[in-house]
């Protein structure tokens, strides 16, 4: 019950936030609900299914580029979004393969690889992604007849996005799926002996984190409007580990405190001028040494009961 | 009767070391037969073979006229072949209730189909009946990890149970429990066998709880069957008490 209050407040008071907001406050808590997105999807990925990955930026890559190129084309925002997530889900799917051969840091190094190789393949096929120029005027969508042009109306559609997103995640892991990953990340060989299909949950797992992280992709290009290829690198997937285990990964709300953490924390620290990004260095390392479960691991609660 | 499970000569050899070296026995439905023996002499690595966890390096293995060799664990699980293992092995962070649940939930319907199945997957009932039967009730909803050894084990046990397998391995079930608990799991095994009808394989040390519980008894030793047959039979062998009962 607590909870459900708690949860009730902070919605409505990321509902009223944008109207004591200027422009770049409202960006930056649009930014924070497109991460989230892209966040919840590594987290059932890394969280609730026990994988390792450290390419997920390239989904969100993958996402952000086929949304521009499509809109550029003519494409409605409707249109590109299932589009993006059917790219990310496929593209997941093989990135579940190594996986199933390998586990722990050599599946981080393969990942790893994969991100290096879209960062590359963004960077350098200028003919379909503008290279290091990247692709600009990317329009905003509208919702029925209203225009999201403006940061505030863009802002509530993307967190009424998110929020829908969310339920969906809250939905696939109350649902026998969830309880399988849950195995999967406990115990594999006891997982394949009592008959989950080790092979399908794992390629899911890898396949419906990055079609959430091709979701907000689309979300993130409409939203800067400009998109290269920096945003997805090796560096920005790390962050988004980062942001994954800070929150508390394999908690359903550790990645909404996660990418506040990391989105929001280096802003607020930014009156240390050139000290900031080394305060938050310091901040995160400290964490990690002692809530190595991530900040919601204060609550000490099991994490799917 | 017809064998239910049929191990004919099953070897299985790591370089000069001969693990398992030509076992053979056969397990009626229903039956309990217990397997003991020193350690290292192969019992494991039998089971392993037979469970498709390691490739025999040869032999053959049926269950219910299949043959079953070389079968990966996930299709002997589907073909309704369970297993505990040595060490604990349960879901840490999933609470009690659902490491039961889930420990049957692949078993009905479809990958898809269990998608919008509801999240107790039609088992809450099943899985609250175990939790008594195990005499849970106390730790259902606590995550499995943050128990005792010998309520892991029980929830262990009651896992492996749980989708009504017709053929059950359980390895060293009895290891780091209390007598007490000994006696219960004895008891639970038997009634488990009597309400499921099916068959069991149980590798134990206490020599005690195999002789009460299982009907036939097998004796390996140095990768080989050194002797089989009821239990005082077994026990009072010259063979058995000079490798490993003593006397």
């Amino acid at each position: 019950m607590r909870t459900i209050l708690a949860l009730a407040v902070a919605l409505i008071a990321l509902a009223f936030a944008p109207l004591a907001l200027k422009n770049y406050g409202i960006y930056l808590l649009t930014l924070w609900c497109v991460y989230v997105m892209a966040g919840m999807g590594l987290n059932l990925t890394v969280g609730y299914a026990g994988q390792m990955s450290i390419g997920h930026a390239a989904f969100l890559g993958i996402g952000a580029y086929a949304a521009a190129i499509l809109m550029k084309l003519g494409w409605s925002f409707w249109m590109v979004l299932p589009v993006a997530a059917l790219l990310c889900f496929a593209a997941g799917l093989v990135l579940g393969f190594p996986a199933l051969r390998v586990q722990h840091h050599y599946l981080a190094f393969a990942t790893l690889g994969f991100n290096v190789l879209m960062f590359l393949f963004f960077r350098n096929e200028e003919w379909l992604t503008g290279g290091t120029f990247g692709i600009s005027g990317i329009p905003r969508p509208s919702f029925l007849h209203w225009s999201l042009e403006r940061s505030g109306a863009y802002f509530y559609f993307t967190y009424a996005s998110m929020i829908v997103l969310a339920l969906v995640l809250a939905w696939l892991i109350r649902s026998p799926w969830g309880r399988a990953f849950a195995a999967l990340r406990d115990n594999p060989i006891r997982a394949e002996s009592l008959g989950i299909n080790i092979m399908a949950y794992t390629l899911l797992a890898f396949a419906i984190g990055a079609a959430f992280a091709g979701i907000a992709g689309a979300y993130f290009a409409a939203l800067v409007q400009f998109i290269e290829p920096a945003p997805f690198s090796l560096t920005a997937s790390l962050m988004m580990l980062l942001m994954v285990i800070v929150g508390g990964s394999g908690r359903f709300f550790g990645p909404m405190l996660g990418v506040a953490i990391v989105i929001l924390l280096p802003e607020w620290l930014r009156f240390m001028k050139d000290w900031y990004l080394v305060m938050f260095g310091l901040a995160v390392v400290g964490l990690m040494i002692w809530l190595p479960g991530g900040l919601l691991s204060i609550a000490g609660r099991p994490r799917r009961t | 009767m017809t064998p239910f499970l049929e191990v004919k000569d099953c070897r299985k050899h790591y370089g000069a070391i001969r693990a398992v070296d030509g076992v053979s026995f056969a397990v009626a439905p229903g039956e309990i037969v217990g397997v003991i023996g020193p350690n290292g002499s192969g019992k494991t690595t039998l089971f392993n073979a037979i469970l498709g966890q390691i490739r025999p390096t040869s032999g053959h293995m049926q269950f219910c006229g299949e043959d079953i060799t070389g079968m990966s664990p996930l299709a002997l699980a589907r073909r309704g072949v369970s297993r505990t293992f040595q060490t604990l092995q349960v879901f840490g962070q999933l609470s009690v209730r659902d490491n039961l649940i889930v420990a049957a939930q692949e078993f009905k319907g479809t990958l898809r189909s269990r998608l919008f199945a509801p999240p107790d997957a039609g088992l809450g009932r099943h899985a609250d009946e175990m939790i008594e039967l195990f005499r849970l009730q106390q730790v259902a909803h606590l995550p499995a990890g943050s128990l005792s050894y010998g309520q892991q084990k029980l929830i262990d046990i009651a896992m492996a149970f749980m989708p009504a397998p017709r053929l059950v391995l359980l390895d060293e079930p009895c290891a780091g429990v209390n007598p007490a608990l000994v006696e219960q799991l004895r008891e639970l095994l038997l009634e488990l066998n009597r309400a499921q009808r099916g068959s069991f394989v149980v590798i134990e040390h206490n020599m005690d709880f195999v002789m009460r519980l299982c009907p036939r008894v097998i004796c390996m030793v140095e990768g080989r069957v050194l002797a089989e047959g009821a239990p005082a039979d077994v026990q009072s062998n010259r063979a058995v008490l000079e490798a490993y009962l003593g006397n």
